[in-house]
């Protein structure tokens, strides 16, 4: 119902230090005839604490990618509270950036020319642009790029520049839809190396959406697992082990094995 | 690089024999007042442009003049069609009401229009200009309407997320989708405008390529008509190859460059 957006004053009253809050978020999706087909998300709560990694890890088709876009704000819900509130010390509203899973470059713009399309919808100011295009360029490891056009990059490099597009705005919050799913299992894991090494220096809370929990539990401070049909959050797990982590360490992998095991133990109990 | 040297040889070649042709049937006809052959036609056109004619102008004048008028036709009406195929294409509304005029005006047969648009504004500037937008508009109109259609709505949805305003959606994501269909509006709406054109200055349009077509014409003075027809011919040529397609080619960079 309500999509608040609470600044730095108000939100140190409520919810302190949590990025976003979604309480018992609800929406239903209609036929068209206009009866209800069925629930995308049911009740569903979940808390992101500032600056933290949390992954929401489910199958296909569970309602993932529109609980992200509710938090972006360009979807609609029936009932709930989603709560965004802004950086400490930041007085604007949030700047909330996406990742999705395919690239959606703007390919006949050069990979700065897609960068500034952002900085531009933000508002941010011309005399920052090239700074903050270098920046986060060199970030990605693209540095040199700048006037290439993404249709030249492969597919990794393409997704690479929409991770520095999205860090760019320097958001207050990162949303992730799966951001790794459409590339080769090396070129992912190279991926998902780098980006803790980039949100070790840049540090946006991130939602992430993922139906690998190996990726997970390497990259998550906390884990939500949901299920589909009815969609609901089945369990929260919080992941402890230090920073930089090896996706082979055995208390990685013992993690991710009793997980694994939970995870399909709760996809097949009944709702 | 090869393939283009041998299709610019194919036109040299084609033109040569075109001309070669005129040449022989010019001399079996033996009547320049029929039909003068193309050295002739060449020292009427190179008299023509050096010449002051019957309006105390040159050619070149009258050409300045019909490329102007074409210019603004096809600017105007280029752009209004631009514009109301997006609007079409972002409300529903619209698309709907103007889907239902739109057919009306593209089965309405050009000729007529031209005569329509005389009757209503005389033989004046104004009336080629709405003749021309009457027939060239609803045709770019649909073409980008129909451009929209095919629009990826990902990114789209990108532009939201990251707070694009409508402004900004429509200069980066929008237009460069539908540059593809702009393009091809384009080959037609100047193809028509010009014809158009030329027909307004024959009718009654003062100067411009058209009238001196169309004051030889009532003299009877073949060479000088076959002149101007020929003037007219190669301007618009060259205009439509040489300026359209370096811009196209400059329009889609971004593709060619992976192309190599």
């Amino acid at each position: 119902m309500a999509y608040v957006m609470l600044k730095p004053a108000a939100a140190s009253g409520a919810e302190v230090h949590s990025a976003i809050a979604v309480k018992d978020l609800t929406k239903h999706f209609l036929a068209p005839g206009g009866a209800e087909a069925f629930t995308v998300l049911d009740r569903v709560s979940l808390q992101v604490g500032e600056g933290k990694f949390v992954s929401i890890v489910g199958p296909s088709g569970c309602g993932k990618s529109t609980l992200l876009n509710i938090i972006a704000g360009i979807e609609s819900y029936d009932s709930g509270l989603v709560t965004v509130s802004t950086r400490e010390g930041a007085d604007a509203r949030p700047r909330i950036a996406y990742v999705f899973q395919s690239p959606r470059l703007l390919n006949w713009l050069t990979v700065e020319g897609n960068i500034h399309f952002v900085l531009e919808a933000q508002g941010v100011s011309r005399r920052l642009w090239a700074e903050l295009v270098s920046r986060h360029l060199e970030m990605v490891g693209l540095s040199g790029q700048e006037k290439n056009y993404p249709l030249n990059l492969s597919g990794g490099m393409q997704q690479r520049v929409a991770i520095a597009r999205a860090l760019a705005i320097e958001p207050d919050i990162l949303l992730m839809d799966e951001p790794f799913s459409h590339l080769d299992a090396i070129t992912a894991r190279k991926m998902r190396f780098d980006l803790m090494g980039i949100l070790a220096r840049a540090k946006p809370t991130i939602l992430f959406v993922t139906h690998d929990l190996t990726e997970a539990v390497f990259l998550s401070d906390r884990i939500y697992m949901m299920k589909t049909r009815p969609a609901r959050i089945f369990k929260e797990v919080s992941v402890d082990f230090p920073r930089p982590r090896q996706p082979e360490d055995s208390a990685v992998l013992d993690l991710e094995k009793t997980l694994t095991r939970e995870f399909f133990r709760g996809l097949e109990a009944e709702a | 690089m090869a393939p283009a040297f041998r299709s610019v040889g194919l036109r040299i070649g084609s033109m040569i024999v075109l001309l070669l042709l005129w040449w022989i049937a010019s001399r079996l006809m033996h009547d320049p007042d029929v039909l003068p052959g193309p050295f002739v036609i060449g020292d009427t056109i190179a008299h023509d442009l050096v010449t002051p004619g019957p309006e105390g102008e040159s050619a070149f004048f009258h050409i300045g003049i019909t490329l102007a008028r074409i210019f603004v036709a096809f600017t105007a009406s280029m752009l209004a069609g631009i514009a109301i195929g997006l609007a079409m294409g972002l409300s529903r509304l619209l698309e709907r009401s103007l889907l239902v005029v739109i057919p009306l005006m593209l089965t309405m047969p050009t000729i007529l229009m031209v005569f329509l648009a005389v009757m209503w504004f005389g033989f004046s500037e104004a009336g080629g200009l709405v003749a021309v937008m009457a027939v060239v508009t609803p045709y770019v109109a649909v073409n980008i309407l129909e451009g929209t259609k095919a629009m990826d709505k990902s990114l789209v949805e990108m532009g939201e997320t990251f707070k694009a305003d409508q402004s900004l959606l429509i200069r980066k994501v929008y237009l460069p989708q539908l540059m593809p269909y702009i393009f091809s509006a384009f080959r037609y709406a100047f193809g028509v405008t010009w014809k158009i054109v030329a027909l307004a200055e024959t009718f009654g349009l003062k100067y411009g390529i058209g009238y001196m077509f169309f004051f030889w014409f009532g003299q009877f003075n073949m060479s000088q008509v076959l002149a101007w027809i020929v003037m007219f011919v190669v301007l618009m040529l060259v205009l439509e190859h040489g300026v359209f397609a370096r811009l196209e080619s400059r329009a889609f960079a971004w593709r060619t460059s992976v192309a190599r």
